[in-house]
């Protein structure tokens, strides 16, 4: 569905992707690790519009989409949760799920959204009439998948969404992440976290200095030695 | 006596209203597009001949004109931004930097605009009178068209108010606000959003423009007034607050109202003096975070 083709990438006038390739299928939970600094949020960045690639393609379902706007490739059906979440923090939880239907398509039947999106995260029912920045970090993060979810995509990218949270929100955020599969749509995740970013995925990619260095099925990725020493402590 | 307070408060509201209404324009291109916008006032002034002219060549009456000169200050202003401050944004490395250019790109538009007006229209004070029967209200006289005036400030404010707050393309402008690479990626159009605020607050100056016209005589020149009140009351209800644009509108309207009556010619210095104890009391503004 989503295929990445050597694309390089600048930030400023040093290189900070280096022929990056990648692919990933209808239905399938691919994750993307590494060390900070490695160039994930960069590669993503790249991937939505943010950031121009320099060389290289990407294309979605066929179409080539790099060079188009943020907006333009929402449109298609991709979303991209930011890492930091970036929320709007003087709307409501309510409004904030609303603007993620913002696309004409989706918004006719953004209340239908709404509720399937209340039946994923119960809390944010709860907190709907509360303002964004009032929320707690996990609050936070689950209006964030929420609000991405509200457009209805084929493919999900969701950057960092267990930093700063407690292991026991990050279990419960995962959960959800692997239920989303259900639905038959694609999710780009995008983790520091490796153990459990392997351990949801189908298929990872290893990142280090702006290269992928490692690509694979998870399950076999779990086991190399190179990982186990180099991101798992063991 | 109570006709006196009433006469004062109708006066204040009247004023208030006008005020409200287009530092809410103000506050949208500020607010959301950036645009620290001192060309403001060139705008409530092309809105107020724009009236004056429909009236007195082809007799439209001012009300009615509002259907021709909005539609024609929102383009003005929505072409603006998609040629001259869309190229000053993708230009400057940063939003600070951004600021900085639109501000002087803003005086020249000043100076243009001014020197249009008194090329078309000459440099001589206007006026004409419309609705100027009197109106008695517990006593106190007013004329109609005063009247009329604080009723449309209030109507377009409130209308103004629930289009940000109720509807779709309301709320990407507030998004967009808050955090705009964010609204990006919800699907909407930053460009585009960016380019509709500043014309909308285009249109928001020249509807005040056609209100101010109904009650006060118009000059090319009488801009930069309005821009001053404009940003005072920006600055006094909260940067970026539209809530806020309305109670610092009403305030610095009654203010000014009451100074008017006690010693015509001082209201300015009263809005400064406000403008000044407010920066130091809360330098957020009433309603600013």
């Amino acid at each position: 569905m989503l295929d990445v083709n050597r694309i390089d990438a600048f930030h400023g006038r040093i290189q900070a992707l280096w022929e990056i390739s990648l692919t990933i299928g209808e239905a399938e939970i691919v994750s993307l690790v590494g060390a900070n600094g490695a160039g994930k949020t960069t590669l993503v960045n790249t991937l939505t519009g943010l950031l121009p690639s320099a060389s290289g393609s990407v294309e979605f379902c066929g179409k080539r989409i790099n060079g188009l706007k943020s907006h333009a490739i929402v449109e298609l059906g991709i979303s991209h949760i930011p890492e930091g979440r970036r929320l709007f923090p003087d709307m409501s939880v309510r409004e904030n799920l609303e603007i993620g239907a913002y696309l004409r398509r989706v918004w006719k039947r953004k209340e239908e959204t709404l509720e399937e999106v209340y039946r994923l995260f119960p809390k944010l029912r709860e907190r709907q009439g509360q303002l964004a920045r009032t929320l707690s970090g996990g609050e936070q993060q689950m209006v964030a998948m929420g609000r991405g979810l509200m457009s209805k995509p084929r493919l999900c990218i969701i950057d960092e969404p267990s930093s700063g949270l407690a292991p026991i929100v990050v279990d419960e955020l995962f959960r959800t992440i692997e239920g989303l599969r259900c639905s038959g749509m694609a999710v780009f995740l995008i983790e520091q976290n490796v153990q459990q970013a392997l351990e949801i995925a189908d298929r990872a990619y290893v990142m280090e200095n702006g290269r992928i260095v490692i690509a694979g099925e998870s399950k076999r990725l779990l086991q190399e030695e190179l990982i186990k020493k180099a991101f798992l402590g063991m | 006596m109570i006709v006196t307070v009433l006469d004062i408060l109708i006066a204040g509201l009247l004023m208030g209203g006008i005020y409200a209404l287009i530092a809410v324009g103000l506050s949208l291109q500020y607010g959301v597009a950036r645009v620290l916008n001192i060309a403001h006032g060139e705008f409530i002034m092309l809105g107020a001949f724009i009236t004056w002219s429909l009236y007195t060549a082809f007799g439209i009456v001012p009300l009615v004109s509002l259907a021709i000169s909005s539609p024609l200050v929102f383009t003005i202003g929505f072409i603006l931004y998609k040629t001259l401050f869309t190229r000053l944004r993708i230009s400057s490395p940063s939003v600070a930097m951004f600021e900085g250019k639109s501000m002087l790109a803003c005086f020249g538009l000043l100076f243009m605009i001014q020197n249009i007006a008194i090329l078309s229209w000459g440099a001589e004070i206007k006026g004409y009178s419309y609705l100027a029967f009197p109106v008695n209200i517990l006593g106190a006289k007013f004329a109609a068209n005063r009247l009329i005036t604080l009723g449309f400030a209030v109507v377009f404010g409130s209308a103004f108010y629930l289009f940000l707050s109720r509807t779709r393309i309301g709320k990407a402008i507030r998004a967009a606000a808050q955090d705009a690479v964010a609204a990006g990626l919800m699907g909407i159009n930053i460009s585009w959003v960016l380019a509709l605020c500043f014309g909308l607050g285009a249109l928001m100056a020249g509807i005040g423009g056609t209100l101010i016209s109904m009650s006060y005589q118009i000059q090319p020149t009488m801009g930069l007034e309005y821009t001053m009140i404009a940003l005072i009351v920006l600055v006094v209800g909260g940067l970026g607050s539209i809530p806020g644009s309305f109670v610092g509108g009403f305030l610095l309207g009654l203010v000014g109202s009451i100074v008017t009556y006690v010693q015509p010619g001082l209201a300015l210095v009263a809005y400064y003096v406000i403008f000044m104890l407010l920066l130091l009391a809360k330098p957020t503004g009433i309603l600013g975070r």
